[in-house]
Parts: C-alpha cells; sequence; structure tokens
C-alpha cells in the first residue's frame, strides 16, 4: 500500500511546492529528490521509504535549521545572537523536538523518530541539532532571556538601552568635534559621555554579580554574549580610542611605602645580628673508648 | 683517656656508671671544662630520645600473647583495618576542613584589598592599598605565628622532616600531640590567609600522622580522656604502623593521590614494612581521598560528582595537545638538568638562612616578628610587581578569580595579578591551563624570580606551613617561560602548549629542592590524571636529584641534620667498615642485677648526669670471682612503672593479696611516663629489693666487640633497636650501642666526619 502511494504523493508535493512561489533553490532540490525517489520506487525490492508525514517534518526541520543559520550568521558582528535569533532557536528546538517525539502510523518500527534521527551512520539531524544547542549554551543566551524565554528579559532590555544611549552620546559628541579637534583629543567625549558610560558599566558589574550569586558552576559566570560584546565594545571604544580612564598614578607615594617596607627586614636582621645573643651549644664528650686508649688496649689483648 | 686498667675493670664490675645518652666521664678525665660553640650541623642533639620499636619480650608479654586465643588475634585485626578507615575519614575531613576555611577566608581578603584598589586606581592614593594589604596579611601571619611560636614550636614547617624522623624511630617531644594538631591546623589556615609563599598541602602528612596516632591509642592525654578501647596497640610498634598510614592518608588527601600517599610512607618514612601495613595503608589512603572527595563535591554543590580528589587539583591534561612526542623527552631531561640546580641554590640559600636563624633568632618574640615582616613584604613585593607590570590580558573568557584591573584598559586585567593575588595553588592551576598568550615572558620571568627568593626566605620561617606548592608554583613559572621561549624559537609549529612545560617545570623544581623519586613522580601522575606522563616526570625528577644531589642535600633531610637530630639513614657510611662495635659503643655501663636494691635502682634513674633509658640486667652473683653475664634489658619506663607500683620483693612476700604487676600496668602510663621525681620512695622502702627477672626483656639484641659499623647498623635499622648491647665473649656486658653512636658517623665532604654531642 505504502509503497503505491509513494508516488502520487510525490507529485502532490511537488505541485505544492511549485505553488509556493518565490522560493526557488528549495523547490529545485525538492523536485530533483523527488523525481530520484519516484524513480528509485520503481525498482524491485527497494528499501522502505519515509512517510509522508515525516518528511514534511524533516522539511521542516531543514527549513528551520537554515533560517537559524542565516540569522547567526548575519548577526555574527556586532553580536546580537541572542536578541535576534532566539525566536529561530525555539522554533528549531519545537522541530526537532515533534521528531523525535513522532510516531509512524504504519507500525512500530517505521516511526519517524527512528528513521529520520538513527538510521544512518551520519544521523545529520542530530549533529545539526547539537550543534546549534551548543552554539546556543557556549553563548549563554538563557541568561538574558526571561524563563520561557520569550523575549528578552527586563535587565537586558535596561541594559541594551542604556547601550544605545551611551552610542547615541558618543556619535553625538564625535560630530561637533571632527570639524575643528585633532582626532586624538576626545576630552568632550570624555566628559559628556561619563555619566551614561558609569551608568552602564555598573549596571553590567552589577549583572555579573548577581550572575555570579545566582548559578554556581563556572559555565554560568558569564553573561549572555551580546551583553558582554556590548559592553566589550563600549570599553575599547571608551579606554582605546578615546583615551577617557586615566588612572591617577601616584607611583612616588608608593615607591616611598615599599621601600619603607623593604628597608624593614634589613633593619631587623641587622639589629638581631648585632644584640642578639647568638645560641651556644654546649659540647658534652661521649663515653667511649678512646681512640690511642684503643689501641693500647688492642696491642694488650694481643700480646 | 682511659687507662687500660679502667678498661679491663668494666667487666668485672656490676654496677659502674652506664649509658645510653652518653653525658661526662666520670672525674678521671681531666679536661671537663664546658665546651661552648656556636651551633653547626655537625652536631647531634641530646634533646632526641629514640622510639622502642622492639617489643620487650619479657614474661608477662609471653603470657598475655598465650592467653589470647585465635578468635582474639582476628577481633585485634579487624580493630586494626577499623582504626585505618577512621583515620582516613578523619584526616579527609581535616582536609576538607583547611581548604573550605582557607577558600573561604582568603576570598574575603582578596575582595576587600580587590575592592580597596579598585576604588584607589580611580581617585589616587594606591599606597593606602599597598599598607592594607601588607598589614593585613602581616596581622593574620602574626597570630598564626604567635600560636606556633608560644605553644607549640614543633607545629612550624611541614611537618614532613618530624614525621620522617619519627618513623625512622626518633622521638621528637610533642610530635604527635592533639594540641599539636589544632595548631598546625590553625597555623596552615593564617599563614595561606597571611597571603606567604607556602601550601597546605604539607602540613597535611603532619596532621594525618597525629590524627592515626590519636586514634590508634583511643585516648587523649591532652584532654585526659580514656576511651578504654585499642589498649592493645598502646606501644611504640602498633604506633608506628598507624603514624604511617596517617602520613599516606594526609598525602592522599593533599593531593588526591592514594598509590602516591602509599609510596611516600615506603620511600620517606617507614623503615619497617611489610605487605599486610601496605595494603591497610592504601585502604587508609583511598579512604582519606574519598571522604575529601565527597564532603568538597557536596559543599561545591555537586554531589555526585566526586571531582576533587584532592586539597590541589591539577586539573585535566588530557586534551590532544597535552601529549608529548619523543622529541621532547631530551627537552625534558634538560629541563629535569635546570630544576635540579635551581633546586640546590634554593637549598644552599636556604641552609644559610636556617643557621642564621637558629644561631640568632631563637626567641619566640623575635620569631613572630620575623614572620610578620616577611608576610608584609610578600604583600609589597606582590604589590611593586603588579603595579610595574603592563601586561594587560581581556577578562573575556578567562577564568580569573580576582581580576585586578588597576592601570589596564577596561575589560581587561593586569596578568601579573593572576599570579601574585591569589592564593598559590590557584596560580599553580592557572600556569598549568591558562591558554597560551596568557602571560606574557617578561611577567613569567619576573615572577620567577620573586617567587623564588620569597620561596626561599619563607620556608624556615615559625609558621606551619608546606614548601611543595611554592616550589610546584617556581617551577611551573619558569616551565611556562621556557615552553613560551621554545615555541618561539622554533617559530611556533609543534611545542605549541606552555603548559606541559609548566608541569615538567614544576616537577624538575619540585624533585630538585625535596629530592623525593618514587613517590613523587606516581603523586605528580595521579594528580594530573595521567598515567603517559609517567616516564617523562620520571626522567626529570631522577635528573633533577641527580644533579642536585651533586651540589647540596635535599631539603628535609637539610633541616633534619640542622636540627641535630640523630637520624639513620638506609645504610651505613660507605667507608665505615673499618670501624668496629667496640669503637662505636659507650662505656662503661650502668648494669643492674636480676634482684636489686631499691635504694640503687633508684639513685641510678635520678641521677641527672646520666639520663639513660636502657640498663642492662646481670646475674646478681654476689662473690665476685664468678662472671657477671648479660641476662636482660630493662628500660627506664618500665623501672619506674615497678617503682611506682612498689613491686617489691619483701612486699610480695608480706601480702599475699597483692595484685600481680600486668602487661595492662604499663600500658596505662605509655607514652608519657612520669619522672623519677615524682615517685616517692621512703627510707625503709630503699632498703628493699627489687626482682627484674620478670620484667626485663630476656633475650636482648647482643654483638660481639669485633663487629663492623656497617653490621651493626644494619641490625639497628632493620630492627629498629634503641640498645644494643656488645658482650665480650663471656657474655660480660662491655658497651652498649645506641642511635647516637650509629648516628654520628656521616660521610661528609672529606670522607668520614664523626659529630659531636651537643646539650641543646
Amino acid at each position: 500500500l505504502c509503497r503505491a502511494l509513494l508516488p502520487a504523493l510525490a507529485l502532490a508535493l511537488l505541485g505544492l511546492a511549485a505553488a509556493a512561489g518565490p522560493r526557488q533553490t528549495p523547490v529545485l532540490e525538492l523536485a530533483e529528490e523527488l523525481a530520484e525517489e519516484l524513480w528509485s520506487a520503481g525498482l524491485p525490492g527497494d528499501l522502505p521509504e519515509l512517510e509522508p508525514e515525516c518528511r514534511s517534518l524533516l522539511a521542516a526541520f531543514a527549513e528551520g535549521s537554515a533560517a537559524l543559520t542565516d540569522c547567526l550568521g548575519r548577526r555574527a558582528r556586532p553580536v546580537r545572537l541572542c536578541q535576534g535569533c532566539h525566536g529561530h532557536y525555539r522554533r528549531l528546538l519545537a522541530q526537532y523536538g515533534s521528531i523525535a517525539r513522532a510516531v509512524g502510523n504504519s507500525s512500530e518500527s517505521h516511526n519517524c523518530a527512528k528513521s529520520i534521527l538513527t538510521s544512518d551512520r551520519l544521523q545529520i539531524v542530530v549533529t545539526l541539532s547539537e550543534f546549534f544547542n551548543e552554539t546556543w549554551e557556549a553563548a549563554n543566551c538563557a541568561n538574558c532571556l526571561k524563563n520561557n524565554s520569550e523575549g528578552l528579559s527586563n535587565s537586558t532590555e535596561e541594559f541594551l538601552d542604556l547601550f544605545n544611549k551611551s552610542l547615541t552620546c558618543f556619535e553625538h559628541n564625535l560630530q561637533g568635534q571632527a570639524i575643528d579637534l585633532s582626532p586624538n583629543n576626545y576630552t568632550e567625549v570624555c566628559k559628556n559621555c561619563n555619566e551614561t558610560y558609569t551608568k552602564l558599566n555598573d549596571l553590567y558589574n552589577h549583572l555579573q554579580r548577581m550572575n555570579r550569586q545566582g548559578g554556581e558552576s563556572a559555565h554560568s559566570a558569564h553573561l549572555c554574549i551580546d551583553v558582554e560584546d556590548a559592553m566589550n565594545i563600549t570599553r575599547k571604544l571608551w579606554s582605546r580610542t578615546f583615551n577617557c580612564s586615566l588612572p591617577c598614578s601616584d607611583t612616588v607615594p608608593v615607591i616611598a611605602v615599599s621601600s619603607f617596607i623593604l628597608f624593614l627586614p634589613i633593619v631587623f636582621y641587622l639589629s638581631s645580628f648585632l644584640h642578639s645573643k647568638q645560641k651556644k651549644r654546649i659540647l658534652i664528650l661521649p663515653k667511649r673508648i678512646q681512640s690511642n686508649a684503643n689501641l693500647v688496649n688492642i696491642q694488650e689483648k694481643y700480646s | 683517656q682511659l687507662t687500660p686498667s679502667s678498661f679491663l675493670r668494666i667487666g668485672q664490675l656490676s654496677n659502674v656508671d652506664l649509658n645510653e645518652d652518653i653525658h661526662e666521664l666520670e672525674t678521671e678525665v681531666p679536661r671537663q671544662r664546658p665546651n661552648e660553640i656556636p651551633h653547626n650541623e655537625k652536631l647531634l642533639s641530646l634533646k632526641y630520645e629514640s622510639l622502642d620499636y622492639d617489643n620487650s619480650e619479657n614474661q608477662l608479654f609471653l603470657e598475655e600473647e598465650r592467653r589470647i586465643n585465635h578468635a582474639a588475634f582476628r577481633t585485634v585485626e579487624i580493630k586494626r583495618w577499623v582504626i585505618c578507615a577512621m583515620i582516613g575519614i578523619l584526616t579527609g575531613l581535616v582536609a576538607c576542613f583547611i581548604d573550605i576555611v582557607v577558600e573561604n577566608l582568603a576570598g574575603l581578603k582578596y575582595r576587600v584589598v580587590k575592592d580597596n584598589i579598585d576604588k584607589f586606581t580611580a581617585k589616587g592614593g594606591l599606597s593606602f592599598s599597598l599598607l592594607l594589604w601588607a598589614t593585613l596579611n602581616a596581622s593574620v601571619v602574626m597570630v598564626g605565628s604567635l600560636i606556633v611560636a608560644f605553644i607549640e614550636p614543633v607545629a612550624a614547617g611541614s611537618g614532613i622532616p618530624q614525621i620522617k624522623c619519627y618513623l625512622n624511630g626518633v622521638k621528637i617531644p610533642h610530635v604527635v600531640r592533639l594540641k599539636t594538631l589544632v595548631i598546625k591546623v590553625c597555623g596552615v589556615i593564617l599563614s595561606v590567609v597571611g597571603g606567604l609563599a607556602v601550601g597546605k598541602e604539607g602540613p597535611m602528612i603532619h596532621s594525618g600522622s597525629v590524627i592515626a596516632a590519636g586514634i590508634s591509642q583511643g585516648r587523649s592525654t591532652s584532654l585526659k580522656r580514656d576511651f578504654k578501647i585499642f589498649e592493645y596497640f598502646r606501644r611504640d610498634t602498633e604506633k608506628r604502623d598507624f603514624v604511617s598510614a596517617g602520613a599516606a592518608a594526609g598525602v592522599s588527601a593533599a593531593f588526591g593521590a592514594p598509590v602516591g600517599g602509599v609510596l611516600f610512607s615506603l620511600e620517606e618514612g617507614a623503615s619497617f614494612w611489610n605487605q599486610f601495613l601496605t595494603w591497610r595503608i592504601f585502604f587508609a589512603s583511598m579512604i582519606s581521598t574519598f571522604t575529601l572527595n565527597s564532603v568538597l563535591s557536596v559543599y561545591h554543590g555537586n554531589a555526585w560528582d566526586l571531582s576533587s580528589p584532592g586539597l590541589i587539583n591539577f586539573g585535566r591534561f588530557d586534551s590532544e595537545k597535552m601529549g608529548y612526542t619523543i622529541q621532547e623527552i631530551p627537552i625534558f631531561i634538560f629541563m629535569g638538568v635546570v630544576g635540579g640546580i635551581l633546586g640546590a641554590l634554593f637549598n644552599a640559600l636556604n641552609y644559610w638562612l636556617t643557621m642564621f636563624r637558629i644561631r640568632y633568632i631563637h626567641r619566640p618574640c623575635l620569631q613572630v616578628v620575623e614572620a610578620m615582616l616577611v608576610a608584609a613584604v610578600t604583600a609589597t613585593v606582590g604589590f611593586v610587581m603588579i603595579y610595574c607590570s603592563r601586561d594587560c590580558q581581556p577578562i573575556q573568557g578567562s577564568s580569573v578569580a580576582y581580576p585586578l584591573q588597576l592601570f589596564c584598559a577596561d575589560g581587561e586585567y593586569n596578568s601579573m595579578a593572576t599570579a601574585f593575588f591569589n592564593t598559590p595553588e590557584k596560580s599553580v592551576v592557572n600556569l598549568f591551563h591558562d591558554p597560551p598568550g596568557s602571560y606574557n615572558p617578561m611577567t613569567l620571568g619576573m615572577f620567577t624570580l620573586m617567587y623564588f627568593f620569597l620561596a626561599c626566605w619563607t620556608y624556615g620561617l615559625t609558621v606551619s606551613a608546606g614548601v611543595f606548592i611554592p616550589s610546584l608554583l617556581i617551577g611551573a613559572a619558569w616551565g611556562r617561560l621556557f615552553g613560551i621561549s621554545l615555541s618561539y624559537l622554533t617559530k611556533g609549529s609543534i611545542w605549541a602548549d606552555p603548559g606541559k612545560y609548566a608541569l615538567m617545570g614544576a616537577a624538575a623544581q619540585l624533585g630538585g629542592i625535596v629530592r623525593m623519586t618514587l613517590s613523587l613522580t606516581v603523586i605528580m601522575m595521579e594528580a594530573t590524571g595521567n598515567v603517559t606522563y609517567g616516564f617523562p616526570i620520571m626522567l626529570v625528577l631522577m635528573t633533577a636529584k641527580i644533579v642536585g644531589d651533586y651540589f647540596v642535600e635535599g631539603l628535609y633531610d637539610m633541616h633534619i641534620q640542622l636540627q641535630s637530630v640523630p637520624f639513620l639513614h638506609w645504610e651505613a657510611p660507605v667507608t665505615s667498615h673499618s670501624l668496629t662495635a667496640r669503637e662505636v659503643m659507650s662505656t662503661p655501663v650502668t648494669c643492674l642485677r636480676r634482684i636489686e636494691r631499691v635504694g640503687t635502682v633508684v639513685d641510678i634513674l635520678s641521677d641527672t648526669s646520666s639520663n639513660h633509658n636502657g640498663f642492662p640486667v646481670v646475674e646478681s652473683n654476689p662473690d665476685t670471682t664468678q662472671v657477671a653475664g648479660l641476662r636482660g634489658l630493662i628500660l627506664r619506663s618500665q623501672l619506674i612503672v615497678l617503682l611506682k607500683h612498689k613491686v617489691f620483693v619483701e612486699r610480695a612476700n608480706l601480702s599475699v593479696v597483692q595484685r600481680r604487676l600486668k602487661l595492662k600496668d604499663f600500658r596505662d602510663a605509655y607514652p608519657r611516663f612520669p619522672p623519677i621525681q615524682s615517685i616517692h620512695v621512703s627510707q625503709d622502702e630503699r632498703e628493699c629489693m627489687i626482682d627484674l627477672s620478670e620484667f626485663m626483656n630476656p633475650s636482648p639484641y647482643t654483638v660481639p666487640q669485633e663487629a663492623s659499623l656497617p653490621r651493626v647498623f644494619k641490625l639497628f635499622r632493620a630492627l629498629g633497636l634503641r640498645h644494643l648491647v656488645v658482650v665480650d665473649n663471656r657474655n660480660e656486658v662491655v658497651g652498649m650501642v645506641t642511635r647516637k653512636d650509629l648516628a654520628r658517623y656521616r660521610l661528609g665532604k672529606e670522607g668520614l666526619e664523626e659529630l659531636s654531642l651537643a646539650q641543646t
């Protein structure tokens, strides 16, 4: 029954796909695939094929992963992964879940999960899904999403707001400057944006501290990559490009204090060498036959 | 200057002044001036006595052994296992306690200092941060040093030399007391928190030994509690076995290396060994590391993970790039040579420093001041190094516990601070595992140099602290530097990972300083969790030892020698065959007769000029024509118990009801026998007689006068003797050989040299 139905279904699907219109490439691929299958279906003794519902699940997964890859790639620099792609990721998770849970109607042994996930050596669907999961974990995106992972958490929103504000502040002040000042002098930026920058910095530190208190293990010590990267860019701009954070270096008092402390042991050792009484040991003469007496004894004994 | 006649007299007199610990000769010696010299390494102190590792097989003992049936022996055996399990568990728990407290206190300190530095970096006034750091360190170390200097000085240092001596058979006063344990544990915590260049691993070995000695006795004399259990084990022989188990458990808890622990006991400690004991010790070690592991896992919140087997974990060395190739082995051997030379330099410097300390800084308050100064200087050096360093690394992706920004750009941390602004254990692990490029060569070079001198200066202070971790740290720093320069020279390609070289450097440096071989190889192997490293580590340690021994001996042996401990090495000095027992022995010997007058016994025991501990018992034959042959040997402790219970011949005749003395009475008094002064003997009782034949050891070991020194030495070392009687061919006592008579011969730079005895 199954084998007889296949060509018809494939044709129907082909029509459906062709009707979908603008997306050219997947349709072509699908058509090619189907044609091949149609050809193989006619051959005697061929292998059992995928059931239609499994096929549609697989197609959905393929499209979902394509979309997620596209999103990740586009948002790689500056990093906006978690903000932009969490919808795609969630959908992909759901699709994978439905594949894993789906059971075909024909028989126990031909369910979708088995035929898609574990019937060959490569197991490409599993590999793909693992890759996405690992990437998501490494980016630590869960950290800046809400608990049900729908949308960004409040603190992240707040942080990104502040981040955008400080970026606009930088831009704003630089525009005014670029004309009349040399590019090395950014005092204007430093003065005007100091408040926003400090706020941003404090918020970041606060988030980090909260995060560290919440999670014990080493991995969750990181914030999500978007926030980390945003902060990184800002800090680099601030202290490298604008050269705004100039710490007061007070070398003279440090040298004075340290040389004082380093001088103390010398005084200590000298004074204890000069004033402390050297410990003397009292020698004790052992009670034993003295060597010269010894000789005499031996001589006496043998004489 | 004994005349021949005085020599001939010895055999015939039954009651001459006799010896174990040797004191002045009698009046016939003309030069009696007290000879005072400054302390040097060629002395043997009278303070140290031997332990009685040889069982006194007297009648009481034989009777008791006969009474115990087969089943009872089995319970004794089971008790031994139970004790070993308890030793393991308690050692593990103590290690956990130290680890957790150190982690929290040090964390607190570093957070306070870091906040302070962050605050003053912005506003200026970093000198206050420096002062704060130095003061914090100095005050914490002051407390640690005060308790050691004033309450229990034997808790100073790593404790490994002391345990080594104890297992060798030297009784170091107070070394296995509960008080020592408490001081040791607190002292270690305080000195690590105080930021000294020290580790908490070495003292674990001492702690384990004290725990073992305490548990196996079933009582604590310090607390005056007797649990009335394990009474069978109340003697030196049994205690020694448990102490070796405790030392092994300590190593195992410190490094997560149970096999290394067993081998440590075997290599460093055990002069006496058997297979059953090995298996029991291994059991204790395993229990110890497992306890530590499970408790720490629960503490860190992942209860079933079991991921922290030791106080220090070197982390995992199993990634692809951590492997080594055949071509690298000559490089490792070269690192071993460097480690040996640097280790010898370390030891030589420490030798001079220790000598100076013994001679001039012997008052406790001076010692405390010195420790405080070292702590303050350590903080200052760290601060100055961090202040001057311009090596900044991005915070992102690194696992720095306390990133210190200082003059770095925002989002970066000072790389020097990961090395100095951290507990030494963490720094070691960072050096092993931080990705290539985390440190620049300048930072590593300066760090190695500074830390080398700091560690050398710190070891020997009156604080309890170990030398393992600082050595590893120095080695890891120069090893990493070596790895970086190697990959720089070869333009990167194959030997990319400096962590591997850091490990080999650490092994080389540690081997060069402590000169342990087998056990250290296994400890390092177990701590890295990678068996394939066994071969290069072994080569590195071998080279380091050979090179180092060429210059100066190992740190522990050096300190044992500086303490004037009569320590017996594996073998007699090689050129000592020409010496015979007759030249080695002390003579004349104070003997007791088999039935002796109480007054004589009391007089001999209370003679302050000769606090001998073993007395040959000779036949009490009244007529002088017959020779007084050797009948047995009795110990001071036994005599004191006899006097205390007034076991006199006359009293036994008078009162039939008097209880017969049992072995239990001797055990109850062990190990702190009362001094003779505390025993009151009335004038009447002085006239009584005391019969020693039941209590003396009737079969003491003897040698003829012609026995060579190596032969005597072998007997001593193998049997763990305390007294060896020298007899002539008529079985008359001629002399007595004790530990100090043997230990004084040593192979020096110009052949065989003889150490002098001194009162310390």
